[in-house]
């Protein structure tokens, strides 16, 4: 052929990892690495947490209930180990929070059976004690919710079965009590678009929709889950409901009269808690789509799409999850669990979608950056004229020479290029990167050179293999070289191992590891034996 | 019959005199390439043995002669341009190697030496290898004189200016120098250099009495001022020797006729090339380690051209100052541009067979042949796959398996051991291994490689490390119409892969996640399984499980039948084309070709024969096989291998051929559309079979074709040959030409005045054009002149 064959010329080939098996389904959906992209950060030492809700204003701080406390977070500070305010003036286990519209006041429930509101906007002082206190439950109460179009009035339910309207002004008894459910009312919500309805869910396995103009104790709309319901919650249209129970969530159609419209299945064990979000930068409404997220029993987060009726995402925590909560600006998704840890994750916004609002903001007041109009013409006296045209930008139609790309080569590859094995392998054994240091290893084989890097490192330098080796040799994709290699170490140098006590501490702790492997690999073999002459019946038939 | 493949490096090469044409002695006839485009111009064809020189005449740029000496004991004296043979002589004894000193020196010199022109010739007279002269113009006889007798075949050098040839002979040097006036006569005086270590290269300086040698260890001795005493005859020679005698002569050994001996040491191994730059400041030197390293003579001084991947042979400088090659062991002929050291065109002969043959038992050297598109597919050294069109007999281009620069001298540790191509062409299989170091950190790893539609190369869709955990890769084989492969493995057991189709047909994202995966994996007995292959229709899988053949269900990977035994581990296997027989091959003490009924399940006949390979024919049921002579019946048969064609249905062979070399060679039936590369007599032949021997030289003929057809190529590529620049026009650009004539006429147009018709009809009839020419011209200037007058 009439080209160069002679490719391979100035090539150098760098050490590289072997390659990892790519996954035949791709598991990475945009839509779940927007959901993966909220860093988690614990809140830890709490006891179990039944209920989250965050603050509609800005900057959105969220409340926990967490046994008779209540404790306010800021998502913005950093570490979030510490609330902002923290109350404590409950008699018994704190089971509802709700903010008002305007994040000033905060209703909270407890099973005592009392209701009462706090100040929140004025700081930690002004909170400590109740603006009111809202006692007629005489059961526990499991619902307190502000609605969203009002701000004169406090919902709340319990195991009382009954529901009460509050006048939050005008004090102490309900203004309506609303009996219809036939067990414990656990869960509600108010409708985004309407300020007089709200719906409740019991343990009687149905979801009542009330209207506070009616009053009659009879709900307008009545739909039976089919378990207890755990929690209830309106989609931001406000024409359709979504409810748990049971291991599903179902979603209803309230303009059609309560009509089913999907059942998501989703969990393994009793989903605890839902919430609306949403994905989207914010400000464009058109582009956000809304999602219904699921929390339950088992551990696991589901994100639910209910316009193409498909889990999106799930995501496993190592606790079961009681509540669930995202901020309206969609930078924060909080998670309660029963053993009282709170999984707080956060998302960075990204530059862009910060700087779009801010030009759109700002677009009144900017003002263009001033133009040099003319060009400055440098005269031999000043020593940029000896430099200029040098930062020059090509043109179109100029024929371009470029400077020949160098590779760039790690330090082991550097090392290696000029055969200096030993050296190669300690830096690569200082870096972080397993697959690297196998590379580096597998090329060193191949230059027969291996073993004779092993014998000339240093006792220090040898801790760092024995480090090494301790922490990979049984990770089944580097095992079949390590095992190998950790063999061949404890043969040559087993003068300078015995010699050292440090040295011996890490032999100590490979061979502990070695053992655990052992192990794991009989009963590996224990099953493999239980299986296969299952399967050469089934292989039979 | 086409014949392809030789090596191209056997002798060094030469320039033509214009530095276009490259002259490469390969096999029987001598090759020559274009030095611009790197193809096959033309050959020279007449010799009945190997060539072992050629010596191109200096002379002006048009003359084209040149003098070759085979082995087969002529000389031939040839008009390369034409091309055709002008002179031959016989010498009737083999020549290894040739020299024509009379055409070299100055000029003035040459003038009065042309009228007797003498040739030093390296003969062998059945004993040894003598060195003798002979009178090229008048020939009778070679000269009786005996120069100097070797035990092993040894170049000769002869130097640039013409004055001096000489050779090596294990750890000594012997130099002639040239009689002045040359007769049959006239006695060439010789001189004695000698080494410590033994001498692989010598190179004469062009102008000084330099010469300088290398050795095994890699060491470099200049010797200047070589032959003081002895040559130069002057009448004060005697006070220099008492000079000499006194002093000491800087490194110069024994009583050695020369002024200083100095060593340089830069290659680590031995020395292959070494060559004066024709100015005589810089040397050139190469080695085994493939690395191109140009010393400047006064200093010492070096540049490098690394990484050439190949110990290099020879280096052979153009008339062309800026244009010199480089003969590579690989069978490359690299074009160097000279000052920048770097290559600019290649000549790529067929690499040659791996020299690590026995490296591990999975080891095979054996070519994968494409059928549709006439390519052969061959492992290189250089952890690479050569594609070398057939039919055109030229390299087409190489794939990188493994990710290593591959250094000569490096001790062998990575290894491509397999290679295999589905019958389309469009796969490609490879298995390479890594040798552990002391038992640590061995792999084995299989590639799928796909080939791209538009550029026709391969590229690794698919890596899979230790596909039968640590067990070697006995065989790869394809499915025929479908995208699965069959990998099995001493280890005992076999799997099969699928690429998933539909992610293919899609764009974008879903072909980036295509990839071959294992579809199953079926093991027999844990019995070592040394072969695998589909049937023609693809439903039946076959795998040789040591001595038995089981036979598989690729899709359900379920076990259908087991066939037979044979004596010994069956090591191939095939199905003889779209018939219901398969053909399983067994080494061994007892090596046999069995041929199986797929429809009895029993053997239907075999043979006791050495089985080297075998191929069957696509839509026939035929095959033939490549079977090794015993050593007894090597001289009945002119070769060590034959070559048998059956029917399978019938165990007495359709056709024999009887070839050489045949240990480690490989058979191939080529199919397709072949109307336009080969002729047989002017129709074209539907079946042809190429027979690529253990050194790869191959040849490919029509197995059915009793009589001997000749088959003919007819080339397209020779009309490609563009004119490359060199000399002054490669640095200035081409010079304006001028035409007298053009001059000429644009004067005459140029006087067109108010009466055209008398320009143009002035001068001397036997100056103008035909009539019917200058009537147009007359009448276009009528026209020009009205159109004038409007205005």
């Amino acid at each position: 052929m009439a080209e160069p064959l002679h490719s391979s010329q100035p090539k150098t080939f760098p050490v590289k990892p072997k390659l990892k098996p790519k996954p035949r389904t791709q598991n990475q959906t945009p839509e779940s690495k927007y959901w993966s992209s909220f860093k988690n950060t614990q809140i830890q030492n709490l006891i179990s947490v039944p209920s989250l809700t965050f603050s509609p204003s800005s900057p959105h701080p969220f409340a926990a209930a967490h046994s008779a406390t209540v404790s306010i977070y800021k998502p913005q500070n950093d570490p979030l180990d510490s609330p902002t305010t923290t109350i404590t003036s409950f008699k018994d286990v704190v089971s509802s929070l709700s903010f008002r519209s305007d994040g000033r006041l905060l209703a909270a429930g407890d099973l005592s059976g009392l209701v009462q509101v706090f100040d929140v906007g004025g700081g930690s002082a002004a909170a400590r004690s109740a603006l009111r206190r809202l006692r007629s439950h005489v059961r526990p109460v499991r619902f307190v919710h502000y609605p969203k179009l009002q701000r004169l009035r406090v919902i709340s339910a319990g195991d009382d079965a009954l529901v009460k309207v509050w006048d939050v002004a005008a004090g102490d008894s309900p203004v309506m009590e609303l009996r219809g459910h036939r067990d414990y009312v656990r869960c509600g919500d108010s409708s985004p678009v309407n300020a007089d309805t709200f719906i409740t869910g019991s343990y009687d396995h149905t979801v009542k929709l009330w209207d506070v103009r009616v009053g009659d104790s009879k709900p307008a709309i009545e739909v039976n889950h089919g378990n207890p319901v755990e929690d209830v919650v309106f989609l931001p249209a406000g024409g359709m409901v979504a409810t748990a129970g049971g291991n599903s969530v179902k979603f209803w159609d309230l303009i059609s009269g309560g009509k089913l419209v999907c059942s998501m299945e989703g969990h393994n064990k009793t989903v605890t808690s839902l919430c609306v979000g949403r994905i989207g930068s914010g400000s464009d409404e058109e582009l956000n789509q809304f999602r219904v997220l699921s929390v339950g029993l088992d551990g696991y987060m589901k994100v639910f799409d209910y316009s193409s009726m498909k889990v999106t995402h799930s995501m496993r925590f190592p606790a079961p999850l009681l509540s669930v909560a995202y901020s309206p600006d969609c930078k924060t998704r909080v998670i309660g669990t029963s053993n009282g840890i709170i999984y707080v994750g956060k998302r960075k916004i990204k530059e862009e979608e910060i700087e779009g609002r801010v030009s759109e903001k700002s677009l009144f007041w900017r003002i263009r950056p001033l133009e040099h109009t003319e060009k400055k013409v440098f005269r031999p006296s000043h020593f940029r004229y000896f430099q200029r045209g040098q930062g020059e930008k090509p043109s179109e139609g100029d024929y371009l020479i470029m400077r020949p790309k160098k590779e760039k080569l790690r330090e082991h590859d550097k090392l290696l290029k000029n055969f200096r094995h030993g050296e190669a392998l300690v830096s690569v054994l200082e870096g972080k990167n397993p697959g690297n240091v196998l590379a580096v290893m597998e090329e060193l084989v191949s230059r027969k050179k291996l073993m004779v890097c092993v014998s000339n490192l240093d006792a220090e330098k040898l801790k760092l293999l024995l480090v090494f080796l301790r922490k990979y040799c049984t990770v089944p994709r580097y095992s079949g070289l390590l095992m190998g290699l950790a063999r061949k170490v404890l043969e040559m140098r087993v003068d300078e191992i015995r010699g050292s006590e440090a040295l011996r501490a890490h032999i100590r702790n490979l061979k502990r590891s070695i053992e655990e492997e052992i192990k794991i690999q009989q009963s590996l073999q224990e099953i493999q034996g239980i299986i296969s002459p299952l399967l050469k019946i089934a292989g039979r038939r | 019959m086409i014949r392809g493949g030789q090596n191209y490096v056997s002798s060094p090469p030469a320039f033509s005199n214009d530095g276009n044409r490259v002259l490469v002695c390969t096999g029987n006839t001598v090759s020559i390439f274009s030095s611009s485009t790197g193809l096959q111009v033309s050959s020279l064809e007449g010799h009945t043995a190997p060539v072992t020189s050629v010596f191109v005449v200096p002379a002006t740029d048009i003359l084209c002669y040149c003098w070759t000496s085979s082995f087969d004991g002529t000389v031939r004296y040839w008009d390369f341009s034409v091309p055709e043979m002008v002179k031959k002589l016989d010498l009737g004894m083999p020549i290894f190697s040739m020299v024509i000193p009379s055409f070299l020196g100055s000029s003035e010199e040459n003038n009065a030496k042309t009228a007797n022109v003498f040739a030093y010739v390296s003969v062998h007279d059945g004993k040894a290898w003598q060195i003798r002269k002979c009178s090229l113009t008048n020939y009778q006889n070679v000269g009786k004189l005996v120069l100097k007798e070797t035990e092993r075949l040894e170049p000769l050098i002869i130097s640039p200016s013409g004055k001096f040839f000489g050779i090596k002979d294990k750890r000594k040097l012997h130099i002639w120098k040239l009689p002045r006036v040359e007769s049959d006569l006239a006695v060439a005086k010789k001189i004695t250099l000698h080494h410590t270590k033994t001498i692989t290269v010598l190179a004469f300086h062009p102008t000084e009495r330099t010469v300088a040698a290398g050795d095994v260890t890699g060491r470099i001795l200049i010797w200047r001022g070589f032959g003081t005493q002895k040559f130069l005859d002057h009448s004060g020679s005697n006070n220099r020797i008492s000079m000499n005698d006194g002093e000491d002569k800087n490194g110069v050994r024994q009583n050695d006729d020369a002024e200083s001996c100095s060593a340089w040491h830069w290659h680590s191994a031995g020395v292959c090339l070494l060559s004066f730059s024709p100015d005589g400041a810089y040397l050139y030197s190469g080695g085994k380690e493939g690395v191109l390293v140009l010393w400047q003579l006064d200093s010492g001084k070096k540049k490098f051209l690394p990484r050439i991947g190949s110990p290099l042979l020879y280096f052979i400088e153009s008339p062309d100052p800026s244009l010199s090659l480089i003969s590579c062991a690989d069978n490359q002929i690299h074009m160097l541009k000279t000052p920048s050291m770097e290559i600019i065109k290649s000549i790529s002969g067929i690499k040659p067979p791996l020299s690590y043959q026995e490296i591990c038992e999975s080891f095979s050297g054996k070519a994968a042949f494409d059928c549709t598109s006439g390519l052969v597919a061959v492992q290189t050294e250089n952890y690479g796959i050569q594609f070398y069109s057939l039919f055109a007999n030229r390299g087409v281009y190489e794939v990188q398996v493994c990710e290593r620069n591959h250094q000569p001298v490096d001790e062998v540790t990575v290894a491509v051991t397999l290679v295999e191509l589905s019958v389309d062409g469009s796969i490609m299989g490879t298995v390479e291994i890594k040798l552990p170091e002391e038992g640590v950190g061995g792999l084995v790893s299989l590639k799928f490689w796909d080939l791209d539609s538009d550029t026709k190369r391969f590229s690794v869709s698919t890596v899979i490390y230790e596909p039968h955990r640590d067990a070697h890769i006995s065989a790869i084989a394809f499915h025929p119409t479908r995208r699965m492969a069959v990998s099995s493995s001493y280890g005992g057991d076999f799997k099969i892969w699928v690429c998933k189709e539909g992610d293919i047909q899609q764009k974008g994202q879903a072909l980036q996640n295509s990839g071959w995966m294992c579809h199953a994996v079926g093991s027999y007995k844990n019995k070592a399984m040394r072969a695998a292959t589909f049937s023609a229709d693809g439903s039946v899988l076959a795998v040789a499980a040591d001595t038995v053949i089981t036979l598989w269900d690729p899709d359900k990977n379920v076990l259908m039948a087991v066939v037979g035994e044979t004596p010994t581990p069956i090591v191939s296997l095939a199905f003889a084309g779209k018939s219901e027989y398969l053909l399983s091959v067994s080494h061994g003490l007892k090596p046999q070709l069995s041929v199986w009924s797929m429809s009895k399940l029993t053997m239907a006949w075999s043979y006791r024969l050495q089985i080297e390979a075998v191929s069957s024919a696509i839509d026939s049921s035929y095959f033939a096989i490549l079977a090794l002579l015993p050593g007894s019946n090597e001289r009945a048969f002119k070769g060590n291998g034959i070559i048998l064609l059956f029917n399978a249905t019938d165990p007495i062979p359709v056709a024999s051929m009887s070839v050489t070399k045949a240990k480690g060679g490989g058979l191939a039936f080529l199919k397709g559309d072949l109307s336009e590369r080969a002729v047989i007599d002017g129709k074209t032949s539907q079946t042809l079979l190429v027979y690529i021997n253990g050194d790869r030289e191959y040849v490919i003929f029509d197995p059915y074709d009793k009589e001997g057809h000749k088959l003919s190529i007819i080339r397209q590529d020779v009309a490609l040959e563009e004119t490359g620049q060199f000399g002054y026009s490669s640095i200035y650009g081409e010079l304006p030409k001028f035409d007298l004539q053009k001059d000429k006429a644009a004067s005459v147009m140029s006087t067109a005045s108010e009466r055209p018709w008398e320009t143009i009809f002035t001068g001397s009839t036997h100056m103008l054009p035909p009539l019917t020419k200058l009537c147009s011209v007359f009448l276009e200037s009528l026209l020009e002149k009205r159109a004038a007058l409007a205005e």
